[in-house]
């Protein structure tokens, strides 16, 4: 055999009889050409395309720019390079550091990115991409072989393989949503309602607009044995809202909603339920009886019973437990609705003088923090919000109320007390006396103790400034208090007289102060002036 | 890449050549030393002779066979001997039903310098598969004997080296240092200029970038550090905080830059 081929390969081209058939010789060349590079497209199987029918259609192929993506994925481009928002030298710097820690970036190659192609011409393409197959192996090649007009052959050796997919624009589940789907799939009859479903769900996470509640309510089935009855009641109230909706936009909208959160709210529960169902081994604590839930065991009940058994209740709301249940919750039920209640009053107050809130909320913090560390109520006036002095005179109510709240056993008495003491008069004075009942809340105990000699100072403070005049007496009383600074006590008195400038404020002051001769200490560089107590 | 400013938009797409979509073409699988010689073929590229005998028997496939020319034969391939078998069998598949198209790409001499102009032609389709396999005879089993012996060498290799290394001598001063230290000493002490000129470079500096670093500065306007420093408090404000940690940028009032589209 092998003889006789040769003896053939030898003999001249052209056809030569020989035993088993006719036998053709023909040149194979293998040309050298550079610059044409050839690869192969591999279509998915299945996909219907047949460039012969094509020939007289068009075809567009080109790479697909992946520069943007590459660019994102490696923070290459997340500052500019020049101008505005750009540093000098930051792209030598960030290679610099890559270099030295090794990370090794693949470079982007364009000729590496994948084909997209366009088979015919305006609405009716088809569109494939084509990824680079890897692997050509070490040791085989591929060759092309065709036959040319001259009756040789020649054989071109194929560098790519790119296999090509049709391109999809179809929306598509993922691998959870299908999952999910998958394990209802006996249970669902409209398969369109799938999709149907997830294009909704995509429309209410991006809506935002409020929208008005729809007025008709719908009788709900109470008892749903499976999601088929679900599925089947949400449908249905599609299908009515399509027919309102020609007519009202936003209602039907707001009712889908609903719906869709309701069932949302189901598919979670079900798809809880199911998962419990599988994993539970057999606690076999169904089979006992509880005492005090109503369910019993089921062979004892009939068609209607079974269907009320599977209704959703929690074991709480049973008849038996929900009356024990209920009766302990009584007490601190109360106390919680009192609170509210409360708080409610107090709001609508607060809104009624709003501006005042903000420095009052100021204050209060400040109150709070520093009443933990006092023990002397008046001090503690002092040191709390300067421009307020009138606080002082309040907080002769306050305490006073705080002696009689004492006898009601509350634990929490702020909110409360606050109830009481707007009542009084004064009625820019309440907010300020909110804050000091706050702050009485927090110190009640220490104020009740010593009363009496708070109230005594209190009200002779509070009368000297309270009356707003530069006096020396003022200023000695807030000497005695603390060390301040002049200007300290410049913006004491700004608050109080704003009518007067800043220069008559400071010339008053000055005069005062040259009689009053106060001590002076040097804390920080900055100049304290103080009074020793005298009693 | 051969653009300068990278391109980031999707092209558009080429036409393709459809001239040669109906050709019939053959898919062979060639074994690897056959290629490489082919590879070297010289001339015009023959490298043998295909033989195809059809047979009269209904449903059998014909036999192919490709025998190299003597010329060929004797082309040298790096790394391997010259001794590879002379005829060769071509076992013959269908394709499936796979769908195979072979396009081309052209590039061109490059019409533009800027444009890789590459014309992308279908070539045909594939009608028949082949496995080129060698007829198997003494030539070929001492080829894959020195094909498996390579094959098994280890790439690396531990070598006794028999001198003494000599790259890295222990050195009292690094050449690069002294260099650096002879520049600094014919550099010189940079010299302060005139308030307003050192001003007025900053000013374009800032033009380029947003944010600098001082050493970078004082290299640009080449002003000692504390008198550009003294400058820069005027103009500038100092960084403390990422993204952008100790630099510098112009104050708000002395900037004017466009908006980044």
């Amino acid at each position: 055999m092998a003889t006789n081929v040769q003896q053939v390969a030898v003999s001249k081209p052209g056809a030569s009889s020989g035993s088993q058939g006719n036998a053709s010789e023909y040149v194979v060349r293998v040309p050298n050409d550079p610059l044409k590079k050839y690869s192969m497209i591999k279509f998915a199987s299945g996909t219907d395309i047949d460039f012969l029918k094509l020939s007289h259609g068009k075809v567009k192929m080109e790479r697909e720019n992946n520069l943007r993506q590459y660019k994102t994925i490696y923070n290459l481009d997340a500052m500019p390079k020049f101008g505005a928002g750009s540093e000098y030298g930051r792209e030598q710097k960030e290679e610099a550091r890559r270099k030295k820690y090794g990370i090794n970036i693949k470079k982007y190659n364009p000729n590496d990115q994948p084909w997209l192609m366009k088979v015919g011409d305006g609405k009716d393409c088809k569109r494939y991409k084509g990824v680079r197959e890897g692997t050509i192996s070490e040791n085989t090649s591929y060759y092309i072989f065709t036959k040319c007009a001259d009756g040789a052959f020649e054989a071109f050796p194929i560098e790519e393989w790119y296999n090509f997919q049709p391109v999809v624009k179809y929306k598509y589940l993922n691998s959870e949503e299908a999952e999910e789907e998958f394990s209802r799939r006996d249970k669902t009859m409209n398969l369109f309602s799938i999709m149907v479903r997830k294009r909704i769900k995509n429309e209410e996470e991006t809506e935002e607009k409020p929208e008005d509640k729809k007025d008709k309510k719908k009788d709900k089935k109470s008892l749903i044995l499976t999601d088929m009855e679900d599925w089947m009641e949400t449908e249905d109230e599609e299908e009515e809202e399509e027919e309102a909706e020609e007519g009202a936009e936003k209602k039907p909208k707001k009712e889908k909603k609903e719906e869709k959160t309701k069932r949302r709210k189901n598919a979670k529960i079900n798809a809880d339920d199911e998962a419990v169902e599988e994993s539970d081994e057999g606690d076999f604590d169904d089979r006992e009886l509880d005492y005090i839930s109503d369910s019993g065991s089921e062979s004892s009940l009939d068609e209607k019973a079974k269907n009320d058994k599977y209704d959703d209740q929690g074991v709480d709301q049973e008849k038996g437990l929900k009356k024990l249940i209920d009766s302990e919750e009584e007490s601190s039920e109360e106390e919680n609705k009192e609170e509210d209640e409360e708080d409610e009053e107090e709001e609508a107050e607060k809104e009624a003088q709003s501006k005042k809130e903000k420095k009052k909320k100021k204050d209060s913090k400040e109150n709070n923090k520093e009443a933990g560390g006092e023990s002397d109520s008046s001090s503690s006036s002092s040191d709390s919000d300067d421009s307020d002095i009138d606080k002082n005179e309040d907080k002769f109510s306050s305490v006073l109320f705080m002696q009689e709240k004492k006898r009601s056993s509350r634990p929490n008495t702020p909110t409360v007390e606050k109830l009481e003491i707007k009542t009084e008069p004064k009625s820019e004075g309440g907010i300020k006396r909110k804050i000091e009942a706050e702050e009485g809340g927090a110190e009640k105990k220490v104020r009740t103790e010593s009363p009496a000699p708070s109230l005594k100072t209190s009200a002779s403070s509070s009368s000297i400034s309270s009356s707003g005049e530069i006096t020396e007496e003022a200023i000695r009383h807030y000497l005695t208090r603390r060390p301040m600074t002049a200007k300290e006590l410049v913006q004491k008195f700004k608050a109080k007289k704003s009518q007067m400038s800043n220069e008559q404020l400071t010339q008053k002051i000055g005069q005062l102060l040259k009689k009053i001769n106060p001590g002076r200490k040097y804390i920080k560089g900055v100049m304290y002036l103080s009074l020793e107590k005298t009693e | 890449m051969s653009q300068p400013p990278e391109e980031e938009s999707a092209r558009p797409l080429r036409d393709v050549d459809l001239r040669a979509a109906e050709r019939g073409v053959w898919l062979v699988k060639v074994p690897k030393y056959l290629s490489e010689k082919w590879k070297r073929a010289s001339g015009k590229g023959e490298v043998g002779k295909l033989k195809i005998i059809s047979t009269k028997i209904p449903g059998a496939q014909p036999e192919v066979t490709f025998s190299m020319n003597e010329a060929q034969a004797q082309v040298q391939v790096p790394g391997r001997g010259t001794a590879t078998p002379k005829e060769h069998k071509f076992k013959l598949t269908g394709v499936g039903n796979q769908n195979l198209v072979v396009f081309s790409e052209n590039k061109g001499e490059g019409t533009t310098a800027a444009e890789i102009t590459e014309r992308i032609a279908i070539e045909g389709k594939v009608i028949q598969r082949a496995e080129c396999q060698p007829v198997v005879d003494k030539s070929y089993m001492q080829l894959k004997k020195r094909h498996v012996e390579d094959s098994n060498k280890p790439k690396r290799e531990i070598k006794q080296i028999t001198g003494v290394v000599t790259t890295y001598k222990p050195v009292s001063n690094h050449a690069a240092n002294i260099e650096h230290e002879k520049k600094i000493k014919e550099g010189g002490k940079r010299i302060r200029d005139e308030r307003d000129v050192v001003t007025n470079k900053l000013f374009e500096i800032f033009e380029k970038h947003q944010y600098y670093n001082i050493q970078d500065l004082v290299r640009l306007t080449n002003q000692p550090v504390t008198y550009l420093k003294e400058i820069l408090q005027d103009l500038c404000i100092y960084n403390m905080k990422a993204p952008h940690r100790n630099m510098y940028e112009l104050k708000p009032e002395y900037r004017h830059y466009k908006e980044q589209k």
